[in-house]
């Protein structure tokens, strides 16, 4: 017998599931099967091709392009994006003039669409008509095509991706600064400690788990990127800033709407963040005893 | 009596009430029996030339009463929405796409076939088009489209950057180029600071694969074969013209930057030599640039000019409504024979031979000089995997523009992926 009541939260959350089923969980497992089949979009006929798609991967120089370029971003942009925000934070959680301003005015980026930073970037970045280039010229610094440049490409992208997201991890930042017990500074200003040591040998190790947070959801989201690259660059200048989604997308939506194909590379990528996911969740584990 | 009088009128009275009210709906559809259709038509006319189609379609649903609801989507985004809408019949009832998109759209049950005999009746004949335009609907035997003009290239020359270079006649025209080494002096002579001698294309000149087609064709060579099988971009043909390429720009750096803004450049009197799009032409005047035209220079073994002509499709409705099929077939008559107004606005040359005739557009200079390129129109190849293969072509000729990579290997590559495209 069932306990009256006991189905009472499942249909509470049938709706939200039922969602999640029909929108996330067969779409996943659908790619999964597209991904073993010659399917094109637009066409009502195709066929199993067992582990063609995944084999062809294998030669597919531009995917191995993208899956380094899409490694060289997570790697590159993780540092600035643990440290900007953080060192904003730390200074807007000292009580300084013009505080509410300024984590407004950082947080703003943040509020933008992907598309609205993209095309912003594209335009200071203008090689001809940019004012990126032109305040430079004006202080005698040598200029350079930014986005066409395959040396500085990635840089560009990582500059704007970074400059986009700073707002919304200063927030997670901050709030982590003010769970920090007071005491503890009290405690280690008492001790001698001045500033810096504080720093160190208290907010450092207490933000721990916003640190992991922070680099969790950066590293999933850096296996994920697309807009960005999509506006800014299209993957180039050549291969030089095509990411895995990129590469994906041409695949299924512009050379020859080739469905399995990119159905496959979305099962490497869903593969590869699975895996660093499971790392980190072990990272997550440990913790933080005040 | 009174009474049954009464009686009777009330009966007599809810008798024709309820009869008028039966006959209602009748009425109402006999006053409405012909109720003109809307319809539906997408195409990729996102810039001024997009505002112009709107006031043409205003004037034809004046003249006829038939509603159109015009969606201008970016070409790209266009065609995927084509690729996905139409199989699940939430197509269009009218599209507007380019010739090269027919022969795959048409492959992939996209487009519904047109009968000759059907178009003929609707007032489309072959001898009132210039025949490649004509030509360019019909894929392996049966046609697709039926074009409406003709977007190519021309040569722009800025006269303002030309002047300061040193580079006009005594009569104060600028000197056009006539080979390819004199464009690369000329360019060489104008190119300082951040001014640039020469480019081609509209934006992101280094994938600009319009414009390598039109070099690659000049040179006598093509993105596939003759048989249209396997890719023949290895042939020394292209590698020579991939070598021309990479030079421009990474070699004599007097090429705009790969990503750069081309049109933005000229306006902003910071190119001198451009082979660009007809489409420019019109925001250019807008912009009130002093520039000169003139045909597409001949770079290399022939004058080959890059022409890719508009063409109006029939995307494969879910089921059959003639109402709007003839609605969508009175707009393509009504616009084709308004074409020469289209022309002179929007300035895409007319795929129809009569308006070529018109003072108004022979007496205008840009229009003239894109009628005379005619005998030289070259466009794609009619092959399903034409699109995919220039999309494969972007990435690689921008590595050769940029010096990333060699222009021989890189056309080797390039061949080697456009042959592993599946069939």
């Amino acid at each position: 017998m069932v306990r009256r009541g006991a189905l009472t939260p499942y249909l509470f959350l049938a709706p939200g599931l039922a969602l999640f089923v029909a929108f996330r969980v067969y779409p996943l497992l659908d790619g999964l099967r597209l991904s073993f089949t010659n399917a094109r979009l637009g066409r009502a006929q195709y066929a199993f091709v067992g582990l063609a798609n995944y084999e062809r991967l294998l030669e597919d120089t531009r995917f191995h392009a993208s899956l380094v370029n899409t490694a060289f971003y997570a790697v590159a942009s993780t540092l600035p994006i643990l440290a900007i925000p953080l060192l904003l934070a730390v200074a807007l959680n000292r009580g300084i003039a013009l505080r509410t301003f300024l984590r407004s005015a950082f947080f703003f980026p943040f509020t933008l669409s992907v598309v609205t930073v993209g095309l912003t970037w594209l335009w200071l970045l203008d090689p001809v008509v940019g004012p990126f280039n032109y305040y430079l010229k004006a202080l005698g610094i040598p200029v350079r095509s930014w986005l066409a440049d395959p040396t500085t490409a990635m840089w560009a992208i990582i500059v704007t991706s970074v400059w986009w997201v700073t707002g919304y991890y200063l927030v997670i930042y901050l709030a982590g600064l003010q769970d920090i017990p007071r005491e503890l500074y009290e405690a280690a200003a008492l001790d001698g400690a001045g500033g810096a040591r504080a720093f160190w040998a208290i907010t450092l190790p207490l933000l721990r788990p916003v640190f992991l947070f922070v680099f969790v959801t950066h590293v999933i989201g850096s296996f994920q990127i697309f807009g960005q690259v999509f506006i800014l660059t299209q993957g180039g200048p050549g291969d030089a800033t095509r990411t895995v989604v990129q590469h994906l997308y041409e695949t299924a939506f512009q050379n020859f709407f080739l469905f399995g194909s990119a159905s496959a590379m979305a099962w490497v990528l869903f593969a590869l963040i699975l895996v660093f996911s499971l790392l980190q969740f072990r990272l997550l584990r440990g913790h933080t005893q005040y | 009596m009174d009474r049954t009088l009464t009686k009777v009128d009330r009966r007599a009275f809810l008798r024709a009430a309820a009869g008028a009210t039966a006959s209602l709906p009748v009425l109402t559809r006999r006053a409405s029996a012909q109720p003109k259709p809307t319809i539906s038509y997408w195409n990729g006319l996102t810039g001024a030339d997009g505002k112009i189609m709107d006031e043409l379609i205003d004037q034809f649903t004046k003249d006829t009463g038939i509603r159109i609801e015009q969606q201008r989507i970016p070409w790209a985004d266009l065609y995927a929405k084509l690729q996905v809408s139409v199989p699940a019949g939430q197509g269009p009832d009218l599209a507007l796409i380019h010739t090269i998109e027919v022969p795959h759209f048409a492959n992939d049950g996209v487009l519904e076939a047109i009968d000759e005999s059907r178009a003929t009746a609707k007032g489309f004949r072959a001898d009132d088009y210039l025949p490649s335009t004509w030509q360019g609907g019909v894929y392996q035997g049966k046609r697709y489209a039926l074009p409406l003009d003709v977007p190519q290239h021309l040569l722009y020359l800025n006269v303002k950057v030309m002047r300061e270079a040193g580079l006009v006649g005594s009569d104060g025209k600028p000197k056009i180029p006539a080979s390819r080494d004199e464009l690369l002096a000329m360019a060489k002579q104008i190119t300082k600071g951040d001014t640039f001698g020469f480019s081609i294309g509209t934006v992101n000149p280094g994938k600009y694969t319009w414009g390598f087609q039109n070099l690659l064709w000049q040179n006598g060579a093509n993105v596939y074969a003759a048989d249209l099988k396997r890719a023949a971009l290895a042939e020394p043909a292209a590698i020579e013209v991939a070598e021309f390429w990479g030079a421009i720009h990474a070699q004599h750096k007097v090429a705009l930057p790969a990503n750069a803004n081309c049109r933005d450049a000229f306006i902003a009197g910071k190119l001198g030599i451009w082979i660009a799009g007809s489409w420019n032409f019109t925001g250019l005047r807008e912009a009130k640039v002093d520039f000169a035209v003139s045909p597409v220079p001949r770079l290399f073994k022939q004058p080959v000019v890059w022409s890719m002509p508009h063409q109006f499709t029939f995307p494969r409705p879910k089921a059959a409504d003639n109402a709007k099929r003839d609605a969508a077939w009175a707009y393509m008559r009504w616009i084709s024979d308004h074409v020469a107004e289209w022309t002179l606005k929007a300035g895409q040359v007319s795929a129809l031979r009569k308006p070529h005739s018109d003072p108004r557009i022979t007496g205008d200079p840009v229009l003239r000089t894109l009628l005379a390129q005619a005998p030289n129109w070259q466009g794609g190849q009619p092959t399903p995997k034409w699109v995919a293969a220039e999309n494969l072509t972007r990435p690689v000729i921008e590595s050769v523009y940029i010096g990333q990579k060699p222009a021989a290997a890189a056309m080797q590559d390039l061949a080697r992926q456009i042959n592993a495209l599946p069939d």
